[in-house]
């Protein structure tokens, strides 16, 4: 059901808006003294709001950046962070440390040679061991 | 990005083009201050219907008039007066609500009977009830009295309705918007209402 109110207004809905601005006219000093007051609040608040605004625009980012620096200090703090591939000042990442350490232990001129040293002193002990404490004097 | 950016990036959103910032929150404020030193009688008087209370009324309005500015005053301010009135709506129904929670939490307890509180003792709610004794024509502030009354025995909606619509002066577009439902309801709400009030007051008026 749906009534429709199209008919023009009526005398009973201009009589009864007639009093309730009369009504209106009538509010006292003190009511309308507190009504500008509530409204002088308001007007505060719409003016601080873009301070509001500017101080979250600061905060926010700031944040941000805080968490992103916690962050990093935490991973590489960890022990997995440890193990992590990061820049040093100097541009190199420890990834090229890493290389290195592993050329040093494996691949370099000085490791084949004292693997060759270890070989020939295995093969001394073993020929004085077979020998006796003659041989070995 | 500053305070100014933002303020006159949402002057642009409204209205175009912006002025310098300072004269942005000038006219900003200026027409913001206009908008609620035209409306805030009404909405205070609309209240105090709905209310009784003058001090809750005066808190509804004040509350309404601190949620436009602070999250509605970017808006255009064509919406300013269905989204103030919804707002106050809102805040009245939330108070309403309080009111009969707490009313009905101080039954329970010894001595609510002397609750000074109780709407059960307000003797504005037996008027209408009573069905007062109707003099040829009333005075005045009389004649309001009994309007009061008999919007107050008026289902919510159907006084939402006819004061946005006949007090306030809102269109039906408008209501809708601040009573949150569509323009049919609006009407038939409206419609109901003047019946009722004039099956109510048809004889004094």
């Amino acid at each position: 059901m749906n009534e429709q109110h199209s008919e023009p207004r009526g005398s009973f809905e201009e009589r009864s808006r007639a009093l309730f601005l009369d009504s209106v006219d009538g509010l006292d000093f003190a009511l309308r003294s507190r009504l500008t007051q509530a409204r002088n609040a308001a007007l505060d608040a719409a003016t601080r709001r873009p301070s509001w605004f500017f101080r979250f625009g600061v905060l926010a980012p700031a944040g941000v950046t805080a968490a992103a620096v916690l962050g990093a200090f935490l991973w590489l703090g960890s022990p997995l962070g440890q193990h992590a591939v990061t820049v040093g000042n100097d541009g190199q990442s420890n990834l090229e440390d890493l290389e290195l350490v592993a050329s040093t232990d494996e691949g370099s001129g000085d490791a084949m040679d004292m693997l060759q040293d270890d070989i020939e002193f295995y093969d001394w002990a073993e020929k004085a061991a077979s020998s006796g404490p003659a041989a070995s004097s | 990005m500053s305070g100014f950016d933002t303020l006159n990036a949402a002057w642009m959103v409204r209205d175009g083009p912006a002025p310098a910032p300072e004269e942005a929150v000038l006219e900003y404020t200026r027409e913001l201050e206009k908008f609620l030193a035209e409306i805030e009688r009404r909405a205070f008087r609309m209240a105090q219907v709905a209310l009784r209370d003058p001090d809750d009324a005066l808190d509804a309005v004040q509350d309404a008039m601190l949620k436009l500015a602070r999250n509605y005053a970017s808006r255009p301010s064509t919406e300013w007066r269905p989204l103030f009135y919804r707002i106050l709506e809102n805040g009245i129904r939330d108070l309403q609500r309080r009111r009969s929670v707490r009313k009905r939490f101080m039954t329970w307890l010894p001595g609510a009977k002397e609750d000074p509180d109780n709407e059960a003792q307000d003797p504005l709610d037996n008027v209408a009830d009573a069905a007062p004794p109707i003099p040829e024509v009333l005075m005045q502030g009389q004649a309001m009295e009994q309007l009061e009354v008999s919007l107050r025995a008026l289902p919510a909606r159907q006084r939402e309705a006819f004061m946005l619509r006949n007090f306030e002066g809102l269109d039906v577009a408008e209501t809708a918007t601040a009573m949150g439902c569509s323009e049919g309801s609006v009407k038939t709400h409206y419609s109901r209402a003047v019946h009722a009030l004039r099956e109510q007051l048809g004889e004094v008026w």
